[in-house]
């Protein structure tokens, strides 16, 4: 396809550097010469300078003749007037990054008038990730899959867990009972497919697929099982933590926020009059200290500076509070930081880079099976997909057992009305199902994608543990 | 330094030149001739192209392995297109076939034959097909035909294309060097079937074609393409010659419809300008010697456009011509065709900006405080462009003085020193006096053949993937 991404900042890179790699034709606008040189110096990709909201420079771009334009800068009033001109010059779908939440509240308007296709608002997107995983405090990190129905969720393995050393196979039934898979496992940075002679180490992370009550009583099991999450404290009181205050809120949480700046502490006040407001540097440990963090659930840290939100998340994590969640934007300190153990690390750029990767795949394949999520999971080493089974997926009816499956790929749940099945070798899909696909290599679109092209030997990828 | 991505690289194009040699070998078996030397040809480097691009390597591909892949590229293809020249024994020395070669793919056009009919059809047809493959350049064709070559392909084809900014036509780098290829092929079929209805034979028109596409300069006739004495040929090379000294994206823009942005270009316009101007000048300063205005028109703009070109044909002999008209061909020389294009000289682009510069330079002197971008094409010219184009120039210059001093340890006149080794770096072919365009480079000695072999590989990468490439930096470990 041919993409437009106007903005080469932290996002704009991002997402060419991934789109790169899924073979679409990239062109990148921005008005800043230096962005622009790394962008081409280490992408393949075709760069524009100038402003995207002039349509000379958006024609130039071949604005004209593509398929989608991403909308990427740092101001949301450029974003809106870019995709406006775009789309008058013919873009078929336009994405603009829209974070103030003045425009938000009349979003409705906005993409109607202004003919923007998806509006996509990194800071709001990351506070409901957040709040997911405050939600559900035992998981590492989570996905839902068919609204909701079913879960895939992350965790870590520690000394004493009843599953370290065993092969999955060998497990009790208890467990066999349950409806859930384990789909991945990421290791030393690598991720794996298991099957049923895997077996678990201690800090290897899984990945669990399956209904969310069988997860809740594995955690149960395994006793990790952790209470709601009912005081949070939150240090930074910018964007993220206004729109995930205001989910917590909703739900009942009681809420602590620190925040540097009097002003905007005013204003948190006055918007969330429930909440603790406390006007300090939150990276100061007496602080944190003397407002008894350690009575805290959770511990969320959204300051600007990735390095004071891990170096205040290790301190939140010492003084034992279960669930710790740290925003870093930079990709290579979230491998260092789950290498000490902070697992719950968020990066609003790759979280916004992720949703728009979807809504992409989801637009490459028009006819065909239908693509309804998609999430990447392991730091983005695998991909957790939806898909619904249309006629013109092949091998319909036939038992797996049969079907040949493309390495590195699992069929992970079919969901057929309201049944959630866990694949056996006997299963078969039907039109109409809804198919959870893991995948290690990046580029399946289709779910015709996932069989090698001649279906040889029979595999044993779906069959259960 | 990552040496085995880099191995595997020359590897690959090393089988892209094995396949491109099937092509004279076809040519000489037509004619009935000896096949052999390209059949060995082919082997070695098929054999030594299969054993490097065998290495396997995981690491990541730079730009400096980029600078370095290229560089070492272009040194080992003036090795293997000597090859050819060596097995058929009708060349004095290996030095001979490598500056011949040389000359060929950097599309230089000078040579060390005394007479050129004498040699077979398919030599003559390889030495001329270098020059089309140079042209372009061999590594825009490796990411065109090899579409992944499990590296940034993008880094190498950088290093190649000339010019000072580096642009590509469409976004991904194996659809745009598809897309400058295709036009390539067509331009050069096309002008092959003017000059097979001008009255050439095919074979000639072949040649010639390739020497008009590569901008190089090879005829297959000892008086270039004064022996046809046709006025309809030399005015169908003149302008393709002009066609294939524009920027391609020009080409490119013109087949999309864009004729306004392609219009646009500042280069162009000089261009033109300076080929108008220097035929103007060339015209009035040599009409006495022909005292007929289509005659005087004829020669001289011929002349300025292979010149300007860096192409080197010829249809007289101009060293008859008046001391002021050399002066401008050789102020040509410098100049040389369009950024993009496959021409060779410092580029129009670059002389443009340089003079804005220098005009700047002045202002700064008159308004100290004066702060004043440099454009081009009504786009502001960022500062490292500017900084790398002034650079560009004193090297260059440099480069051609330093390579004048080693040549004239041979003891010809400084004329001739000096515009071999000018000739050489900007990749033309013809210099002045001994070396004109009715002369030969045979006489110099063997190493003076060699610093002008490796002043035409400078010139063509222009510098920079050669200084790389000597440069202790790129070998150091870490």
């Amino acid at each position: 396809m041919k993409i437009v991404i106007v903005g080469s900042g932290k996002v704009g890179y991002s997402l060419a550097e991934q789109l790169v790699r899924e073979n679409h034709d990239i062109t990148v606008v921005d008005v800043r010469e230096e962005s622009l040189r790394r962008a081409s110096d280490s992408l393949d990709i075709m760069v524009v300078r100038g402003n995207g909201v002039s349509a000379g420079v958006l024609r130039e771009a071949g604005a004209d003749s593509a398929d989608l334009l991403v909308a990427a800068t740092n101001s949301d009033e450029v974003n809106m007037v870019c995709c406006l001109t775009a789309k008058n010059l013919g873009t078929k779908y336009t994405i603009a990054r829209i974070r103030n939440p003045e425009y938000t509240a009349s979003l409705a308007e906005l993409r109607r008038n202004l003919k923007i296709d998806t509006v996509i608002n990194p800071e709001s997107a990351t506070a409901v990730e957040i709040s997911r995983l405050l939600r559900f405090p035992s998981a590492a990190n989570i996905e839902t899959f068919c609204r909701g129905r079913v879960e895939l969720m992350g965790f870590r393995l520690q000394e004493g867990d009843f599953l370290v050393g065993k092969p999955l196979h060998s497990l009790s039934g208890q467990i066999k009972k349950l409806s859930l898979l384990f789909c991945a496992v990421e290791r030393g940075g690598e991720v794996i497919i298991p099957n049923g002679f895997f077996v678990p180490n201690v800090g290897d992370k899984l990945y669990l697929i399956g209904r969310p009550d069988s997860l809740d009583q594995f955690f149960r099991i395994l006793g990790r099982y952790a209470r709601k999450v009912k005081q949070v404290f939150l240090v930074g009181g910018g964007k993220i933590s206004m729109y995930l205050a205001a989910i917590l809120d909703r739900s009942g949480v009681k809420l602590k926020i620190a925040e540097l700046d009097e002003k905007r502490c005013r204003q948190i006040s006055e918007r969330f009059p429930q909440a603790m407001v406390i006007c300090g540097d939150g990276t100061d440990q007496e602080l944190l200290e003397s407002e008894n963090l350690s009575s805290c659930d959770a511990f969320v840290a959204l300051t600007d500076r990735d390095e004071d939100n891990l170096i205040i998340s290790l301190y939140a994590m010492q003084q034992g509070i279960p669930k710790v969640i740290t925003k870093c934007n930079r990709e290579n300190y979230a491998g260092i930081a789950r290498s000490v153990g902070l697992d719950s690390v968020i990066s609003p750029k790759f979280i916004t880079a992720s949703h728009i990767l979807r809504l992409v795949r989801g637009m490459q394949n028009s006819q065909g099976s239908v693509m309804n999520s998609f999430h990447r999971i392991a730091g983005g080493a695998a991909e957790a997909m939806e898909f619904t089974v249309s006629a013109s997926t092949r091998h319909l009816g036939t038992p797996l057992r049969d079907l040949s499956l493309r390495h590195g790929v699992l069929l992970a749940v079919i969901v057929r009305d309201q049944e959630i099945i866990i694949p056996e070798g006997s299963s078969t899909l039907q039109a109409g199902d809804r198919v959870i696909i893991i995948s290690r290599n990046s580029g399946i679109t289709d779910l015709n994608d996932i069989y090698t092209q001649d279906k040889a030997a029979p595999n044993a990828a779906g069959g259960p543990q | 330094m990552n040496l085995k991505l880099v191995f595997k690289v020359v590897g690959r194009i090393l089988q892209i030149e094995a396949v491109a040699m099937l092509l004279p070998l076809a040519v000489a078996l037509v004619y009935r001739e000896d096949p052999v030397p390209f059949l060995w040809s082919i082997a070695i480097v098929a054999v030594a192209g299969t054993l490097l691009s065998a290495t396997h390597s995981r690491q990541h591909f730079y730009i400096r392995e980029g600078f370095a892949a290229v560089g070492l590229i272009w040194l080992i293809t003036g090795l293997v297109g000597a090859l050819p020249f060596w097995f058929s024994g009708q060349f004095a020395s290996f030095v001979d076939c490598v500056f011949e070669s040389c000359s060929g793919f950097t599309t230089t056009g000078a040579s060390i034959l005394t007479d050129i009919e004498a040699l077979p059809k398919g030599i003559l047809f390889w030495r001329s097909f270098t020059h089309w493959l140079g042209g372009m350049g061999v590594l825009v064709l490796a990411t065109a035909v090899i579409p992944s070559m499990g590296i940034r392909s993008h880094y190498l084809t950088q290093a190649e294309s000339p010019g000072p900014v580096f642009s590509k036509l469409v976004p991904k780098q194996s659809q745009s060097s598809k897309i400058l290829y295709s036009i390539y092929c067509a331009l050069t079929l096309a002008e092959v079937a003017c000059l097979k209805l001008a009255g050439m034979p095919l074979y000639d028109s072949f040649i010639h074609a390739f020497g008009t596409a590569g901008t190089g300069g090879f005829s297959n006739r000892n008086p270039s393409v004064g022996a046809y004495g046709s006025f309809a040929i030399e005015m169908i090379i003149a302008v393709f010659i002009l066609l294939f000294s524009l920027n391609f994206a020009v080409h490119f823009l013109l087949l999309t419809r864009r004729f306004k942005e392609a219009l646009q270009s500042d280069e162009l316009r000089f261009f033109f300008l300076v080929v108008a101007a220097a035929t103007a000048i060339i015209s009035i300063n040599v009409y006495p010697a022909y005292s007929n205005l289509l005659e005087t028109f004829r020669y001289a703009f011929f002349q300025v456009c292979s010149i300007i070109s860096t192409t080197g044909f010829s249809t007289t002999d101009w060293s008859y011509w008046p001391n002021f008209s050399h002066a401008v061909l050789v102020l040509l020389m410098f100049c040389g065709a369009c950024a993009g294009s496959t021409g060779g000289g410092m580029k129009c682009s670059r002389v443009l900006i340089l003079f804005r510069s220098l005009r700047r330079e002045v202002h700064r002197i008159i308004h100290p405080r004066s702060v004043e971008v440099i454009k081009l094409d009504g786009k502001v010219t960022d500062e490292e462009t500017v900084r790398s184009v002034l650079i560009f120039v004193g090297c260059y210059l440099l480069i051609i003085l330093s390579a004048a001093l080693v040549i004239s340890l041979d003891n010809f006149s400084f004329t001739v020193s000096f515009t071999s080794a000018l000739t050489c770096v900007s990749n033309v072919g013809p210099g002045l006096e001994a070396v004109g365009p009715a002369g030969n480079f045979a006489a110099f000695s063997p190493l003076s053949k060699l610093v002008m072999s490796l002043c035409m590989i400078i010139g063509r990468l222009e510098i920079f993937p050669v200084l790389v490439l000597f440069s202790r930096a790129t070998w150091r470990r870490a």
